[in-house]
């Protein structure tokens, strides 16, 4: 058994030889199937049968195997597959703000999407954004060839959740989970209040220790004039 | 500390409240220099939120810059007329403001505004005071305070980075900025610590055991008395009025002279190396975090050599020497940066670093204190403002002459060979130039001395009365057995 990744449209030629232990065999018969299909193979030689593919879309991947039938029964399969190139997406939550706008964005590592689609998650169900039937909602831009940008305007709190793009490739489909938090505007500022606060109590406690210190000072300084005056 | 002297006796009081106006000089210096940096951090966010190019961003860290050290030479005259306190608490006020505006900014114009010229306006308005108000409370451990003052720049640095990211991680990009502008109104507490000194500017000291040891030190200030005189001597016309606010006949000090050209031609090559480490570093194969690691490196040992140069400078053997010590920092900083390209794996970039964080915390440790050495504390408010604005088109001159340098020849070594040859050729000059003003300090001070022993008395009691009269001591009584106890001091002050 073998498995074949493939990451784009490409032309495969799978071939079976036969082992040298097994040239005792007289009569068989080698056969190409895919599920119950038989496939005609193109090269045969000596000991080896080879079929060619031409892999355009993901309806030709599967799982392919020669068998050997005869006095005996042997079987390879080879499995093709898709390896989809990964998608990078920020892994920490965006953060936002009631009325203001979040910009989503997803990058494609190696291959260029033939399409972009971005969902949105409503308790288990993904639902596709459509950015031009709510257009003052949401705008989809495909900033470059890798790179998409979802933009989501005047943000509420019913937005908050998670979002996936989905990148479709010639071969199959990957996907990029994002997460948007909307805060209200109250939540910086209980930070900023205290802070402020802080500051004004320090000004304070400076300048009150500043009056009372020099309060001191004059006091002593008096009473050393006095002194003075005395002894002179 | 020795008990603040602060109402009664001539002169700084070199501790008392002078280490609360240290403090307050160090958080101030820390956000001026390291806020800047710090907010770098946001950049992507807003680039993509903006959908600008990242040179669009870029230009408010350069707007931001540019305003700080352009705006210097406004807060001096502030600060001549105003003193230090009121212009950093507007400083620290203005900075709050410009970043609380920037969170609810709309576009990056808007933000050119609020953070680049708004911030960094405020910015300045806190670093020049902080600095002088350092040559107003000091004078024995001005070397160690001004060390420690500066070591706020690195703390900071390190405090405000992991800071930002948290923030950022909260709160995104505009809840950061409105509690960055609270933060930053912190600045305003560091202003109402300068408590401002009622004496003025003499370097003459009354405690009599302290005289010995500081007929050492009044030979390097000699300026200081010199200048006194000469402004009472003139009378007030428009020329004395803009040198109220001013002082252009600075650019008739020979040590100014020599300080402002060995530190414009230092500047071409001080910040490039710094913003390339990590660049180069990516370059020749090390990865992100551990190239993000040498700048830390470098920050962790900056932060211990700014106050250990501050004790060295203060010792009896550097301080008279000062500018010798200043000289061969920067000459050591450049030859760092000439062997740099000879570090070819991570481990010699780490040595690098070190090297290059010691170097850097030496020069920035000595930088104003070295100008306060040469122009005394009663002209270094003037003498920084126009200092830094003639220094500014270096700064921001020097990263982009690097960048076309690397560019060109794609290469990072000649950037580094370029910096630290112009770095060691600044060295060699102010080392030359200082010897050369050293000896003429020397000769001017025998032919003061030698003036002195013949009109001996007269020009003593006028002195001492003129001395008095610029301060504002209080009361009668008390001026007697002073005024006699600083005559003697004179005395064997000439003798030796």
């Amino acid at each position: 058994e073998k498995n074949i990744p493939l990451d784009s449209a490409s032309r495969i030629e799978l071939s079976c030889r036969l082992d040298n232990k097994y040239s005792h065999l007289k009569s068989f018969q080698v056969t190409w199937k895919r599920g119950n299909e038989t496939i005609r193979h193109i090269n045969k030689t000596e000991n080896s049968w080879s079929i060619q593919l031409m892999v355009l879309d993901s309806s030709k991947l599967g799982s392919y195997s020669c068998t050997l039938k005869g006095e005996e029964e042997i079987s390879a399969v080879f499995h093709l597959q898709g390896k989809m190139p990964k998608i990078e997406a920020k892994d920490k939550p965006i953060v936002s703000y009631e009325g203001d706008a979040a910009v989503l964005i997803c990058k494609s590592c190696g291959y260029t999407p033939i399409a972009w689609t971005w969902y949105m998650t409503n308790g288990s169900e993904q639902i596709v954004i459509n950015d031009s039937l709510l257009a003052d909602k949401y705008v989809i831009n495909k900033m470059s060839a890798n790179v998409t940008h979802l933009k989501i305007l005047k943000l509420a709190k019913e937005n908050d959740g998670v979002y996936w793009c989905e990148a479709a490739f010639e071969l199959g489909k990957s996907k990029g989970k994002l997460e948007l938090k909307v805060l209200s505007l109250m939540v910086p500022l209980k930070p900023f209040l205290a802070i402020v606060a802080e500051v004004g109590v320090l000004v304070t406690v400076v300048f009150l220790y500043e009056m009372y210190s020099k309060k001191k000072e004059k006091r002593a300084e008096d009473g050393r004039e006095f002194d003075q005056v005395e002894q002179l | 500390p020795p008990p603040a002297n602060a109402g009664r006796a001539p002169g700084p009081p070199d501790g008392g409240w002078g280490w609360g106006g240290v403090f307050g000089a160090f958080v101030s210096i820390g956000f001026a220099y390291a806020f800047p940096k710090g907010i770098a951090i946001f950049y992507k966010e807003i680039q993509d939120f903006f959908g600008t190019s990242y040179s669009e961003i870029a230009w408010v860290s350069s707007i931001m810059l540019a305003t700080t050290y352009g705006a210097e030479i406004v807060s001096s005259i502030l600060v001549n007329r105003y003193g230090s306190r009121p212009v950093v608490i507007f400083g620290g006020l203005l900075c709050g403001i410009g970043m609380v505006s920037a969170a609810f900014c709309t576009s990056i114009l808007q933000l050119y505004i609020c953070v680049g010229f708004i911030t960094g306006f405020g910015l300045a308005l806190n670093l020049q005071p902080s600095v002088i108000i350092i040559g107003k409370y000091f004078l024995k451990r001005r070397p160690i305070a001004n060390g420690l003052a500066m070591a706020g720049s690195p703390v900071m640095l390190c405090t405000l980075a992991p800071l930002n990211q948290f923030l950022f991680d909260n709160f995104g990009w505009r809840g950061s900025f409105l509690i960055l502008g609270a933060i930053l109104l912190n600045c305003c507490v560091a202003g109402a610590l300068f408590r401002p000194i009622k004496a003025a500017t003499a370097s003459v000291k009354t405690p009599k055991e302290e005289v010995t040891k500081d007929a050492m030190e009044m030979n390097s200030p000699t300026n200081v008395p010199v200048e006194i005189k000469t402004e009472e001597e003139g009378g007030k016309d428009c020329c004395e009025k803009i040198n109220q606010y001013l002082d252009f006949s600075l650019f008739k000090h020979r040590g100014f002279l020599i300080y402002l050209i060995g530190n414009v031609l230092m500047f071409l090559g001080f910040f490039a190396p710094i913003v390339f480490l990590a660049p180069y570093a990516k370059h020749i194969g090390i990865d992100e975090y551990s190239s993000a690691f040498l700048l830390s490196i470098l920050a962790i040992v900056d932060m211990i050599a700014r106050p250990t140069t501050g004790i060295i400078a203060n010792s009896k053997w550097v301080r008279p020497r000062i500018q010798y010590f200043f000289s061969f920092s920067i000459a050591f900083n450049g030859t760092c940066h000439l062997l740099c390209p000879l570090a070819s794996n991570y481990m010699g970039l780490v040595v690098y670093s070190i090297f290059f964080g010691l170097a850097f915390g030496m020069v920035c440790a000595m930088l104003f204190e070295t100008l306060m050495d040469l122009v005394g504390a009663a002209r270094f408010t003037s003498a920084v403002g126009l200092v830094t604005i003639a220094e500014c088109c270096t700064i921001l001159l020097g990263p982009p002459i690097g960048g076309t340098l690397i560019d060109t020849f794609g290469d990072y070594k000649y950037m580094f060979i370029k910096c630290g040859a112009v770095m060691v050729l600044a060295g060699t000059f102010l080392f030359i130039m200082n010897y050369y003003n050293y000896r003429m300090l020397a000769k001017e001070e025998k032919g003061r001395k030698a003036k002195e022993e013949d009109s001996k008395s007269v020009r003593t009691e006028n002195k001492g009365r003129n001395n008095w009269d610029k301060e504002t001591i209080q009361d009668g009584p008390e001026l007697e057995p002073l005024k006699e106890e600083l005559e003697g001091i004179k005395k064997e002050v000439n003798g030796t």
